[in-house]
């Protein structure tokens, strides 16, 4: 068995895994039906219903929407950091919201698609165990009620009382289920297969390279993912594509106990986990 | 099989509903909760819970069975209360985290303070790092602990903070050891040796270290000095007086090591006294000052680890 725990302590982090073959369905696990806090990861879930409104017809996803400067969710990429408003199309919004977490696009995002909309889409999958709770805006809110500070907080005392870090306050899903619905995309399962495409082309433009994507460092292996940070929390879920046409999907969600902004290791762990349980399954 | 607390995760796993959510409450991951569970299912020869069609729900027998558990478990933990009063002491025990390299002469101190402070209860330190005390505090086995910052967990409390200023230890034959204080630039080239289980404290280190001029060779992880007595690296810590090795203090005290006592959520009232000893015994014999001392560092934010990057 590999020793995940040991790979994660040596990282400074707990961590919880699964990486799943999409075309045979083993898995490897390690505490993959534990809650835990998506952070970002939740815009996952957001683009899948996006795509099946635009399938229903409900939205048109070449819109433009205008989106005012003092109307935005603080947030350190996209849209949300820029100073002028902006005039933009409901796809480019989820292209920025999955590219680079864009938070103001996201919550654009949810004000069309509605959060009540993508829950019941999550309950129809049978994903009982993922769950959005609030917005970017309304998480936001909740970090600035618990701390006393627009900053992310780096004081212990601070980290331990945010709700947004515990899995029954907030948006939450498990490992497994993550990966499930990372699957269903792959599979055009999820929405159209037009929508899954595009889905997929999106999640593969993901710009951050330091945690999923840092463990497979192949020139003929694809990498899509999604990203989630809050104070403590790193997360990455993805598919992992080989030049021999097998695929996995693979999320890492990790909690560490250091509480600065910049710790490479937790950051590099994701990859190194995700790889030593994709190298399993492939051997 | 301990019987009592498999009860009382059935009634955390009742009232929630949710294995998930029954082992955040728990601070314990899932598996050991679904597994501790189904023991306890064999034990009574009973099945608990429905766990079909991915809802979780009580059969017929867990509903009869929770009042009673509930019972149990309230009984037991006012009997644990009751004895913990005092009135006489006997059995109540407060169970304390210390950092391993604190030094036999502070915990002794720490445990005289204590005795003088409280004669009702016996202290029972533990040495482990500051992970294995969030750890140990969040599945209950720790009452308080001493750890270094930072370090952080759900619903943990903190303490008044203090600094220690650690010095390097050197073996004697390295030609730093000759002079009377060290510059961290001047360690270049030398590996170093950092506690396990303190990640917190030692992204901080390193990042200290680098911004000084020393980035080490290798680091090392280790419980003990004995790749500094070997000379093949050095390491930080307060003065140690071990043949063999030299102790010098660090030009400029870059590094400041803050600690503070834990708990999650109430403090018992043990837990208070000994907070106040320890504060006390780790100023008086341990050689750390107030937090007010320590520079505060101002966090730069970048996109990548922003708020929900």
């Amino acid at each position: 068995m590999t020793d995940f725990d040991g790979l994660f302590r040596t990282a400074g982090v707990t961590g919880f895994l699964h990486a799943v073959d999409l075309d045979t369905g083993a898995e490897i696990a390690h505490g993959a039906d534990q809650a835990v806090v998506t952070a970002s990861v939740f815009k996952v879930a957001l683009l899948v219903e996006f795509f099946r409104q635009a399938d229903r017809g409900a939205l048109d996803p070449s819109e433009r929407v205008r989106i005012v400067a003092d109307g935005h969710t603080p947030g350190p990429t996209g849209v949300s950091a820029m100073a002028d408003d902006v005039t933009i199309s409901l796809r480019d919004l989820a292209y920025l919201m999955i590219a680079v977490s864009d938070n103001t696009a996201a919550d654009t995002l949810i004000g069309r698609v509605g959060l009540t909309a993508v829950n019941t889409m999550l309950a129809s999958f049978g994903l009982a165990g993922t769950w959005l709770e609030h917005d970017c805006a309304g998480l936001f809110a909740s970090i600035v009620e618990d701390a006393g500070q627009e900053d992310m907080p780096t004081d212990p005392a601070v980290v331990a009382r945010l709700r947004v870090l515990d899995p029954a306050r907030t948006n939450r899903s498990t490992p497994r289920e993550t990966t499930r619905l990372l699957g269903m995309i792959w599979r055009d399962e999820a929405a159209s297969p037009e929508s899954c495409a595009w889905m997929r082309r999106l999640l593969g433009l993901q710009v951050w390279p330091h945690r999923l994507a840092s463990g497979f460092p192949y020139d003929d292996v694809a990498v899509s993912g999604k990203t989630g940070t809050l104070p403590t929390l790193r997360n990455e879920a993805g598919v992992v594509e080989y030049p021999d046409g097998s695929r996995y999907a693979v999320a890492v969600f990790t909690r560490s106990y250091g509480t600065a902004q910049n710790q490479p290791r937790a950051d590099a762990v994701i990859g190194t986990a995700a790889r030593v349980a994709v190298e399993r399954l492939r051997s | 099989m301990d019987l009592v607390k498999h009860l009382r995760y059935f009634t955390v796993v009742a009232e929630e509903l949710h294995f998930g959510n029954a082992a955040v409450r728990l601070g314990m991951a899932q598996p050991p909760l679904s597994q501790r569970i189904r023991r306890l299912e064999d034990e009574l020869g009973v099945r608990l819970f429905d766990r079909s069609n991915r809802r979780v729900r009580l059969t017929a027998a867990g509903q009869a069975l929770l009042p009673e558990a509930q019972e149990i478990v309230a009984r037991v933990e006012r009997l644990r209360a009751l004895a913990g009063r005092g009135e006489g002491g006997e059995g109540a025990v407060l169970r304390v985290g210390v950092p391993p390299d604190l030094g036999s002469a502070v915990i002794a101190a720490l445990i005289d303070g204590f005795r003088e402070a409280d004669r009702g209860v016996r202290l029972a330190p533990a040495e482990m790092w500051s992970t294995d005390q969030v750890a140990g505090l969040a599945a209950g086995t720790l009452d308080v602990g001493v750890v270094r910052h930072p370090v952080a967990a759900a619903d943990l409390s903190f303490g008044p903070v203090l600094v220690q200023r650690p010095g390097v230890v050197l073996t004697e034959s390295d030609p730093l050891a000759e002079r009377p204080s060290v510059h961290l630039a001047d360690l270049a080239g030398r590996r170093l040796v950092l506690f396990p289980g303190e990640p917190g404290l030692q992204e901080e280190t390193l990042a200290e270290c680098r911004r000084h001029g020393f980035v080490p060779e290798e680091v090392h992880e280790a419980q003990t000095l004995g790749l500094v007595i070997a000379g093949t690296a050095i390491a930080f810590g307060p003065r140690v007086e071990l043949p063999g090795l030299r102790w010098r203090p660090l030009l400029g005290e870059p590094l400041a090591w803050r600690v503070s006592t834990a708990w999650r959520g109430e403090a018992g009232p043990a837990a208070e006294v000994f907070g106040a000893v320890a504060v006390r015994v780790l100023k008086e014999n341990a050689g750390m000052t107030d937090d007010g001392a320590a520079p505060v560092r101002r966090v730069r934010t970048r996109p990548a680890t922003g708020f929900l990057a």
